[in-house]
């Protein structure tokens, strides 16, 4: 019964797609599967969160975003659970990983986009991607205009070193490549290791500890510092002697955002109040 | 006696360039006053010297248990069962410094227990063909779990437990050398003690019994000592590969069979290999760091060729 049912919503699901005239443009999406926990915090932001019938696991923000059926994972995805949302939208995560997923939405007759969503700027590129799809598209400016305001305003001049510390063996931190990179740079602080072109990379705790930042921002809801924080060969890094730790909610810092603009002021006063100039 | 001298010498002089090499610059006259080489660079030394040996002399000693070439101290499913530790350790958020070595040593420990029951079902004697075999097993078995937990976590954590499994000695302190300095004398003795016996097993079960050797509690006693070698070293450096493969081998193309000789330089030559890897790993690519283990895949196969053609035209 339950086979036959979803056979039926296949072929509910594909019929629009063959019936609708290649020229004409696509109505807002109704029934819209976010792989991603970037774009369907986007999805919210637009406005469109009533529309979102599907989810990833790791989609936790907003909260309302909870209520939404949970399809599994982001990267590789379970398309028979995805396509059981009879979705007129599916909005995927850029990575190799999920070419196959989109040949086979699109085999399937389902609309997908695929976004980007590694950087500040792939977030204002995706509100004005997405916002049109989903009847939004004067909010999807806004979002984008806001991005941009923040990208191009000229940034603070910087008076905190800090390094990204996000796993301890082997200690890996963040580059230039990532979007907290670009946060930190916007909130009046430098992140020490800049000049790694990557997004994170594997280092050498004496190369941290040659550096010598200001402080160790960390993402994590927790207020107590990181385990590592008492091990003797992490005490070869001043910050970490001097118990500097910045601890950022992953609600606010945990990917690129709309919220970005809030994301930097926040910083920028966490900085201020723990590292004085 | 030449053979001793060079490699005692090649050894202190990759510990001498593991302490004033490193991607931060630190001035020849502050050596001795500077914090990073007195808590980071001679302690990941030490380290990188006693693990090294311990991979080295574990695996001579497991190729001659098993009388099989490719036979290396993570065959037998301790690096398994190291990793399954490891990533329950990870998945369960054990904290504390020493949550993750624990569980990764408990994991070496809960494999080679197995295996070694299983190396027993045909009865009281330990057959190294069904060792060889539950090894395998084993290991295939805490890895396929493993890799269940990790496609199940989130999707950072999955990385970073898989960079961790890749070994590295990143984790270096002065505990960890001490813990590691006061593990391993017992097991290395065990192993010593056994070397004349071992040099008679190389003859076979049968001969090595005629000729006054004690094969069964021999064998017994060398695959728990190895696996203990083994566990230590996976505990605190991950899954180290290539130096117990390839340092028996070369040890025994220098030195011979005699394992009273094998042992003390497959210890100095694995520790001396793996200090001029972690040396190249930490400064090759700096400010990156690359993982250990394939630097000593790459030091450490020319190497073995190059001894190979000697050995073999010679």
């Amino acid at each position: 019964m339950r086979r036959l049912l979803l056979a039926s919503l296949l072929a509910v699901s594909c019929r629009p797609a063959a019936d609708r005239p290649a020229s004409a443009v696509p109505p807002p999406a109704q029934r819209i599967v976010s792989l991603a926990p970037s774009a369907t915090e986007l999805l919210f932001a637009l406005g469109a969160g009533d529309h979102v019938v599907g989810r990833t696991t790791w989609c936790r923000y907003p909260p309302a975003a909870l209520r939404v059926p949970d399809v599994g994972d982001g990267l590789n995805p379970n398309i028979e659970a995805v396509v059981a949302r009879r979705p007129d939208l599916v909005v995927l995560y850029k990575s190799q990983l999920n070419e196959s997923a989109a040949a086979q939405l699109h085999r399937l007759g389902i609309r997908s986009i695929v976004l980007a969503q590694d950087r500040l700027e792939d977030v204002a590129r995706g509100a004005r991607l997405l916002g049109p799809l989903v009847g939004q598209a004067r909010a999807g400016d806004s979002i984008a205009a806001a991005i941009e305001g923040l990208l191009s305003a000229p940034p603070p001049p910087s008076h905190v070193r800090v390094a990204f510390v996000v796993w301890d063996n082997p200690p890996m931190v963040i580059g230039a490549g990532s979007y907290l990179d670009q946060l930190a740079t916007l909130a009046g602080a430098t992140n020490v290791f800049h000049d790694l072109r990557s997004a994170s990379a594997t280092v050498s705790l004496e190369t941290i500890a040659a550096r010598d930042p200001d402080a160790i921002v960390t993402l994590s809801d927790s207020t107590a510092p990181p385990p590592y924080a008492s091990r003797p060969e992490w005490r070869a890094i001043r910050a970490v002697r001097e118990r500097r730790f910045i601890m950022l909610p992953a609600d606010l810092f945990g990917r690129p955002s709309p919220t970005a603009p809030t994301a930097v002021a926040a910083l920028r006063r966490t900085l201020e109040a723990e590292v004085p100039r | 006696m030449s053979r001793w001298l060079g490699l005692v010498a090649l050894t202190a002089a990759a510990l001498v360039l593991a302490v004033v090499l490193g991607p931060a610059h630190v001035a020849l006259a502050d050596l001795t006053s500077s914090d990073i080489v007195r808590t980071l660079r001679v302690p990941r030394a030490l380290l990188a010297l006693l693990v090294g040996g311990s991979l080295a002399v574990a695996g001579t000693s497991l190729q001659a248990l098993v009388r099989n070439p490719l036979a290396d101290p993570f065959l037998l499913g301790l690096s398994g069962g190291a990793g399954l530790g490891a990533v329950l350790a990870l998945a369960l958020h054990v904290g504390g410094p020493w949550g993750l070595p624990v569980a990764a040593f408990a994991g070496a420990l809960g494999a080679m227990a197995l295996v070694y029951r299983l190396g027993l079902v045909g009865g009281a004697q330990l057959d190294p063909r069904i060792l060889l075999l539950a090894g395998v097993a084993v290991g295939a078995f805490a890895g396929a779990i493993t890799t269940a937990i990790v496609s199940l976590a989130e999707a950072a954590q999955l990385r970073n437990a898989f960079l961790w499994l890749w070994g590295g000695l990143s984790g270096a302190s002065w505990n960890t050398v001490f813990v590691m300095a006061a593990y391993i004398p017992v097991p290395l003795i065990v192993l010593y003690a056994a070397a004349r016996p071992l040099d008679l097993l190389a003859l076979g079960e049968e001969p090595a019994t005629h000729l006054g050797a004690d094969v069964e509690p021999l064998k017994r006693r060398v695959y728990l000592a190895a696996s203990l070698l083994t566990a230590a070293a996976v505990a605190v450096s991950g899954v180290i590969g290539f130096v117990g493969l390839i340092v028996p081998h070369i040890a025994r193309l220098v030195w011979g069979h005699r394992h009273r000789s094998l042992f003390p330089a497959a210890f100095l030559g694995g520790g001396t290999l793996l200090l001029f890897a972690d040396t190249a790993a930490r400064v090759s690519v700096a400010p990156r760091e690359l993982p250990v283990g394939i630097v000593t895949a790459l030091v450490g196969v020319p190497l073995f060729a190059a001894l190979l053609r000697r050995w073999t035209r010679g």
